[in-house]
């Protein structure tokens, strides 16, 4: 299958310039290199200056045991999953896999499918959380809204559904994602969704 | 948006009920609920091929059962 390339606009944090950018709907070997050779020492060094400073493992950055090579290989060929990614800059700036086979647990929407994200991770040097200077902004958002916009092609209506990291709960509130509470099934983690009505008024301000 | 082929499918009128069905209750076009089918349909062949079992269980008694897929 071609992989699809639209432009994106990604905000460079230092000059407060515009940076161009491609969102590609497939995870390619290129990313996996990226995120091997680029992502990796990066975040090591942040988690050796997170064990320096004694911050307990449970404070990490819940994703840094990822594997973007496995994740992608159990998934290979399979209709129901889908990849993206996001290339600014030389290199790969985020990346998400996200399944289609789930249903929506929203009252106004139980058992309607939608496109859950299973998975998004920007670069480490994308991310504010890390307490380092960050380069690009808007590289998660651009996968969430690739997210909404195969879920509206699908004909799911752009319903969205995922679990967050604690970090990460506010920005979901922010953007209209109903919050379900804590999931027990799936670490305690939040449960959003974003319902068909509130996709369509996403994909209209994006 | 990726390229997309057209079959015409010969269902019978029962056949055709269900479809309807599941594409009113999961609000989604005839089309979406068929190509859902076939991802669902895929994504468990390749659990079972790797010695998987697909079982329900139900969320009040907890009561497992088997789906057998040949």
């Amino acid at each position: 299958m071609m992989t699809e390339i639209s432009v994106i606009h990604l905000l460079d944090v230092a000059t407060g310039e515009g940076v161009e950018g491609e969102l590609r709907d497939a995870i390619e070997q290129a990313q996996l290199d990226d995120w091997q050779k680029e992502w990796q020492p990066a975040l090591l060094a942040v988690l050796q200056d997170l064990a320096r400073r004694g911050v307990p493992v449970d404070q990490w950055p819940q994703s840094w045991h990822w594997d973007w090579g496995k994740k992608t290989a159990r998934v290979q060929g399979l209709l129901a999953f889908r990849g993206f990614s996001v290339v600014a800059q030389g290199v790969t700036q985020g990346l998400s896999q996200v399944d289609l086979t789930k249903a929506a647990r929203e009252p106004s929407q139980a058992g309607k499918p939608l496109v859950y994200l299973d998975y998004v991770e920007v670069a480490p040097w994308n991310r504010p959380e890390l307490g380092r200077p960050t380069r690009l902004r808007g590289v998660g958002s651009a996968l969430l809204t690739a997210a909404v916009a195969l879920s509206d092609e699908e004909g799911f209506k752009g319903r969205i559904g995922l679990h967050s990291l604690p970090q990460a709960d506010a920005f979901y509130a922010k953007i209209g994602m109903t919050d379900l509470g804590q999931d027990a099934a799936y670490q305690n983690l939040r449960y959003f969704e974003m319902t068909a009505a509130r996709a369509q008024a996403f994909l209209e301000k994006e | 948006m990726t390229a997309k082929r057209t079959m015409t499918l010969n269902l019978t009128d029962a056949e055709m009920r269900a479809l309807d069905d599941l594409s009113v209750r999961k609000d989604i076009t005839k089309t979406a609920v068929l190509r859902q089918a076939l991802r669902l349909y895929q994504t468990i062949e390749a659990r079972v091929e790797k010695g998987d079992k697909l079982l329900f269980e139900n969320d009040a008694t907890k009561e497992k059962a088997e789906l057998m897929f040949l």
